[in-house]
C-alpha cells in the first residue's frame, strides 16, 4: 500500500510536468491568480488572474478557468501590471548612438548597432522594462532609423526585435547640434542653421521623389528610353518621412522650438508623433494636443544644460491634463532601471492618479512607439508582457518580483545569479 | 528700514532673508485674517509668503514692507511654533503618534506625545493632523552653490584642473547662496548638506557644511572646511587621449607617489614652522645689545642670526589639519583593490577617514567592517559591473548594515539633492530596515559630521530643522507640505513653482 501510494505520487509529479510542459493541449498556457491587476486599460482588480495562451493575453478577470496543463504562478496578492514600455533609449548600442560626421544621417539605422546581449538590456529587464525605442543620438538634425526591442535577454538577436513594429525616425533641434557641429565651424551653429538644414534636407527628398515620379509615369507610359535616377539611400528615407512610413521623434528642449517643428511638419506633411525631452511643454500644452503631437520627458531632471533651466517637475501632469500623451522614458542606462519610480514622482507633482501615472510608463510611451495595440496595457489580444511586483510598484519599494514577455518568465528575482532564465551566467 | 528688505520680497527663490521680516509675516495681522479665511488647511497659516506673491502687485510689495517695517521688534521672533497632532518620526526615540513638537527661536523645545507637551501660551499652533514630521534631512555630498548649469562652463565652479593636489581649494570661496539650486532642494526636506568639489583630482579641495536657508553665505556655510577628500578611483589618471597626450600622474603608482611627496612635504613644512617658532621663543643671546655699533659686522658673524621665517605655502598648510589627524578625510574608492591601496596609505598617514562610494567593493565588505569607519554609500544607482548581478549596488547598504557599519546617503549631486530620500527608500527594498534607512540621511549624517548635539533628530535642544509632509519621507509620492530651518517656516516656493504658477494661470 505504501510503495502504491509512492508510485502514484511519482506519476502525479510527472503527469504535473508534461502539463507544464505545456505538451497535452499543443498551447502554452500560463495563468498568473491572486494578483492585483492593474490594467491600465480599465482599471484594478483585487486578486485577479490572467490567462496567458501563447505568449498572448487571453483572459482577464477574477477568476479564469484553468486549462488543463497550465502553468499556475500564484502572485500571492502581489501587483501585476503591464510591462514597462521606454520610448527613449540609447542602450545595447555600443556607443553606435551618433553618426556625428553629417548633420544629416537618416539613412543610419540603428538595428544594425544593435547589440543583443548587452548586460544593459538586462538590467532594464529587472527593472520591469520589457519593450524599448532605441534612438539616434541628439547631434544630427536628422540622425537615423529607430529599433524597437523586446528585453528578451538571453534569446538570440533576431528573437529581441519587436516583430513588424513600426519605423520611427529621429530628428533633433537645440543644443547639440549647434554644439556639434558649432564646434566645427560648421553648419548648423545656431537655430536658423539646424532648422534650414532641415528644411534644406526636406526639400531635396521633395525633388528626389519627384525625378522618380517622372521616372515611374515615363516607365508606365511605355518610355523604353527611360533612365531611373539614382537610388539614394539618404534621400530614400527621408521620402519615407515624407511619405508618413516613418514616424518623427524629435528631441526637443524649447516651447518655441516645439512650435517651429510643428509648423514644419505640417508644411512637410509627414507624421510628427512625439517630441522628446520637451521639458517646456507645460508651456504650449494646449498646442500639442490640438496637434495630436505626444510627449517623453523626464519627470525632474533639468538645469543641466540652458534649454533645461525652465524644466519644472510638474510639466507631465500639466501637459497631460490638457490632454498630450505623456510618456515618462529614461534616456540613460540608469533610470530605465526604475521608470516605475520616476512615474511615481507624477503623483506628487502634479496629482496624477496611480493610473495616470502608470500609462505613462505603458501605454502612452507604446502609443508613442506605434505599438499599442499590441502592448501597454493587460488587455485580451495583447502580447503577455507582464510584471509581477514587489512592494506596490508606483512606490520607492517597488521592485519586479517576475517580468514575463510573450508568456514567458524572462526575470525573477527570487532565482539565485542573475534572475535570468534565458540567460545563463558565462555565456 | 534697511534699503535690502526690499529684496526679500522676489528673491525668496533665493536663500530666506532676515528672520525677523519673516516672523511678522507670520505673526501680524495678515496671518489671522488667513487663517480665518482657510481654516480647513493649517499650512496656508505657515507660507504667507506664497500668497502674498500671489498677488504679484506692487501693492503686495508694499503692504510686505509696511509690515516688515511696523514690526522689527525681536520679541516676535521669539515667538514659540507648536506643530500639534502630528505623527513624529524622532529618530532618536521612536515614533510618536499624535505628538507635538514645540519650536521657540532656533531651536526645539518640547517633543512628546501631545497630551503630555505643553505649548507656551504665546505660541502659534499649527494643526499638523495626518501630517508626518521628521528633521530636516542631511545630504552627505552634494556641489550645491558650484554650479548653475552644468553645459555653462561659467556658471560651475566645480573642480580646480589644473593640479591634481589641490588642498587649498575651498568650496567656500565659491559657495553661491543665491543659487536657485537651493530653495529646489530644501523644498523636499533637505535641509543641511556638505558641499563638496568634483572628484576629478585626487585632492580637489575642502568640503563645507552648509544650511539650505540663510541670509547670505556666511549664515549658510555652517562649518567651512569640515573635511577633505581624497578620491582613488582611477578616473583621477591624466590619461585621457593618447600617450602623446598624458601627463603625470597618469597611473595609480603616479598618483599615490605623487600625494605621499605632498604629505612628506607637508611634514617637512610643518617641522620648519615648529623649528622656526621655537627659535622665535627661545629670542635673542641675553646681553645683546643691537644698537652696539663700530664691531657689529664681526661680532654677529660669530652669533645665531636671528631666525628667518619659513615662506608661507598654502598647499602645504591646508593639508596640515588633516596630516595631524584632526579633522576628516573622506577617502573615495569604487573597486576592492583601490579600496585596499588608499586605505594602506591613509594608515601610512595616520590619516582619519570616512570612506565613500565603495561601489562596487562587495568581495571585501568584511574587511570594511573590521576598518571600523562609516561608510557615504554609493550612488546606489551606480551601474553594476557586468558581471553582478543587478541589485550589487542596490543591496550595498543593507550589506553594509548588516556588517554594523554605519552609513550615510549622498545625492552627490546638484540639481537632484531633493531626490536624497529616494535612494534611502529605493535601499530598504533590498534589505535595509526602515528606521536605518532613515538614519542615514539624518543622524548617521549629523554623527559623521560632529553636529549630532545640533542636528539629525527631533530632540529638544537641537536646531529647528523640521520637515511636515504628507507621508513617508522615504517615498517619492510623498509631498512635503512646510519646511522649517532654525525655527523659521521657510517660503515653500522656487524658481520651478514661479513657473508653475505662471504657467497655470
Amino acid at each position: 500500500m505504501h510503495r502504491f501510494a509512492r508510485l502514484v505520487t511519482l506519476l502525479c509529479v510527472a503527469t504535473a510536468i508534461t502539463f507544464a510542459a505545456g505538451q497535452s493541449s499543443g498551447h502554452r498556457d500560463v495563468v498568473i491568480r491572486n494578483a492585483t491587476v492593474m490594467t491600465v486599460s480599465h482599471g484594478n482588480i483585487k486578486n485577479g488572474s490572467v490567462y496567458i495562451r501563447d505568449g498572448k493575453i487571453a483572459a482577464v478577470a477574477e477568476a479564469v478557468s484553468v486549462p488543463a496543463g497550465a502553468t499556475v504562478i500564484d502572485a500571492q496578492g502581489k501587483y501585476l501590471t503591464p510591462g514597462i514600455v521606454d520610448s527613449h533609449s540609447h542602450i545595447a548600442l555600443d556607443d553606435d548612438v551618433n553618426e556625428a560626421t553629417s548633420p544629416v544621417t537618416p539613412q543610419m539605422i540603428m538595428k544594425d548597432a544593435f547589440d543583443y546581449q548587452d548586460k544593459a538590456i538586462y538590467r532594464a529587464l529587472a527593472g520591469g522594462v520589457t519593450t524599448s525605442l532605441l534612438l539616434h543620438g541628439s547631434a544630427n538634425m536628422i540622425g537615423g532609423q529607430a529599433v524597437v526591442i523586446k528585453h528578451k535577454f538571453g534569446d538570440k538577436r533576431d528573437q529581441l526585435l519587436f516583430p513588424s513594429a513600426p519605423g520611427s525616425i529621429k530628428f533633433a533641434s537645440g543644443e547639440n547640434p549647434k554644439r556639434v557641429y558649432g564646434g566645427r565651424d560648421q553648419l548648423p551653429s545656431t537655430r536658423m542653421g539646424n532648422f534650414a538644414v532641415q528644411r534644406a534636407a526636406l526639400v531635396e527628398a521633395q525633388d528626389y521623389m519627384k525625378e522618380w515620379d517622372v521616372y515611374n509615369d515615363k516607365v508606365r507610359r511605355g518610355d523604353k528610353d527611360a533612365s531611373p535616377p539614382k537610388h539614394d539611400l539618404k534621400l530614400e528615407a527621408l521620402a519615407d518621412v515624407l511619405r508618413g512610413k516613418l514616424m518623427v521623434q524629435i528631441h526637443c528642449y524649447r516651447s518655441d522650438e516645439m512650435l517651429t517643428e510643428m509648423a514644419m511638419a505640417k508644411e512637410f506633411g509627414y507624421n510628427l508623433r512625439a517630441f522628446h525631452h520637451a521639458l517646456e511643454a507645460y508651456k504650449i500644452a494646449d498646442q500639442l494636443a490640438a496637434n495630436n503631437v505626444g510627449i517623453a520627458t523626464f519627470a525632474d531632471w533639468w538645469g543641466y544644460k540652458n534649454e533645461a533651466w525652465d524644466a519644472i517637475p510638474w510639466n507631465a501632469v500639466m501637459a497631460m491634463r490638457k490632454g498630450v500623451r505623456v510618456a515618462i522614458k529614461s534616456d540613460s542606462e540608469d533610470y530605465t532601471r526604475r521608470l516605475n519610480q520616476e512615474a511615481a514622482k507624477t503623483i506628487r507633482y502634479g496629482g496624477a492618479t496611480e493610473e495616470e501615472a502608470l500609462k505613462m510608463i505603458t501605454i502612452n510611451p507604446a502609443w508613442i512607439i506605434g505599438v499599442d495595440d499590441r502592448v501597454g496595457s493587460i488587455d485580451v489580444g495583447k502580447d503577455a508582457d507582464l510584471v509581477i511586483w514587489d512592494g506596490h510598484p508606483l512606490s520607492s519599494t517597488g521592485v519586479p518580483s517576475k517580468v514575463l514577455i510573450d508568456g514567458e518568465v524572462y526575470f525573477d528575482r527570487s532565482l539565485p545569479g542573475f534572475g535570468t532564465t534565458h540567460y545563463k551566467e558565462g555565456e | 528700514m534697511q534699503p535690502s528688505a526690499i529684496s526679500f520680497l522676489p528673491s525668496v527663490i533665493g536663500p530666506h532673508r532676515s528672520s525677523k521680516k519673516y516672523s511678522v509675516i507670520l505673526s501680524g495681522a495678515e496671518r489671522a485674517k488667513q487663517s480665518s479665511a482657510q481654516p480647513k488647511d493649517p499650512y496656508k497659516l505657515i507660507y504667507p509668503i506664497g500668497r502674498v506673491q500671489a498677488f504679484s502687485q506692487v501693492t503686495a510689495a508694499l503692504l510686505v514692507l509696511l509690515v516688515a517695517a511696523l514690526a522689527t521688534t525681536s520679541s516676535l521672533a521669539q515667538n514659540a511654533i507648536a506643530l500639534k497632532g502630528g505623527r513624529l518620526l524622532t529618530v532618536t526615540h521612536g515614533t510618536i503618534e499624535n505628538g507635538t513638537i514645540v519650536m521657540q527661536g532656533d531651536k526645539i523645545t518640547a517633543v512628546g506625545p501631545a497630551r503630555s507637551v505643553t505649548i507656551p501660551a504665546n505660541a502659534q499652533v499649527v494643526d499638523v493632523t495626518g501630517m508626518t514630521i521628521y528633521p530636516g534631512l542631511i545630504d552627505s555630498e552634494t556641489q550645491l552653490g558650484l554650479t548653475e548649469i552644468n553645459a555653462e562652463q561659467m556658471t560651475n565652479d566645480l573642480v580646480e584642473l589644473s593640479d591634481e593636489i589641490m588642498p587649498h581649494m575651498h568650496v567656500y570661496d565659491a559657495f553661491h547662496a543665491e543659487s536657485a539650486l537651493i530653495p529646489v532642494s530644501r523644498l523636499n526636506g533637505i535641509t543641511n548638506a556638505i558641499v563638496a568639489p568634483e572628484s576629478q583630482d585626487t585632492i580637489p579641495g575642502q568640503d563645507s557644511f552648509i544650511q539650505l536657508a540663510g541670509r547670505d553665505a556666511t549664515e549658510m556655510l555652517l562649518i567651512r572646511d569640515i573635511a577633505m577628500p581624497i578620491n582613488f578611483t582611477g578616473d583621477q589618471r591624466r590619461n585621457k587621449g593618447g600617450f602623446d597626450k598624458r601627463k603625470f600622474p597618469s597611473t595609480r603608482m603616479g598618483l599615490i607617489a605623487q600625494m605621499r611627496q605632498a604629505l612628506l612635504d607637508a611634514r617637512d613644512y610643518q617641522a620648519k614652522w615648529a623649528d622656526y617658532e621655537r627659535k622665535k621663543s627661545e629670542g635673542p643671546a641675553p646681553g645683546e645689545d643691537k644698537t652696539k655699533g663700530a664691531d657689529k659686522s664681526k661680532e654677529d658673524k660669530s652669533k645665531k642670526s636671528p631666525p628667518m621665517a619659513p615662506k608661507r605655502d598654502l598647499k602645504l598648510e591646508a593639508l596640515l589639519p588633516y596630516l595631524d589627524g584632526k579633522k576628516t578625510i573622506v577617502l573615495a574608492a569604487e573597486n576592492p583593490s583601490d579600496l585596499e591601496t588608499i586605505v594602506h596609505f591613509a594608515n601610512e598617514f595616520h590619516l582619519k577617514f570616512v570612506l565613500n562610494h565603495i561601489s562596487h567593493s562587495q568581495p571585501v565588505l568584511d574587511y570594511v567592517a573590521s576598518l571600523k569607519v562609516p561608510v557615504i554609500v554609493g550612488p546606489i544607482y551606480e551601474a553594476p559591473k557586468d558581471d553582478e548581478r543587478y541589485d550589487a549596488v542596490y543591496s550595498l547598504p543593507a550589506q553594509l548594515y548588516k556588517r554594523g557599519v554605519k552609513i550615510a546617503f549622498a545625492s552627490y549631486s546638484a540639481h537632484n539633492v531633493r531626490n536624497l530620500p529616494d535612494a534611502a527608500g529605493f535601499a530598504t527594498a533590498f534589505g535595509l530596515p526602515y528606521d536605518e534607512a532613515l538614519k542615514a540621511i539624518t543622524l548617521n549624517p549629523a554623527e559623521i559630521w560632529g553636529v549630532a548635539d545640533k542636528l539629525g533628530s527631533l530632540d529638544a535642544g537641537k536646531t529647528a530643522n523640521v520637515v511636515v509632509a504628507n507621508g513617508d519621507p522615504l517615498d517619492m509620492k510623498t509631498d512635503v507640505k512646510q519646511v522649517y530651518i532654525e525655527g523659521k517656516a521657510i517660503p515653500m516656493t522656487s524658481r520651478q513653482t514661479h513657473l508653475r504658477d505662471e504657467y497655470s494661470k
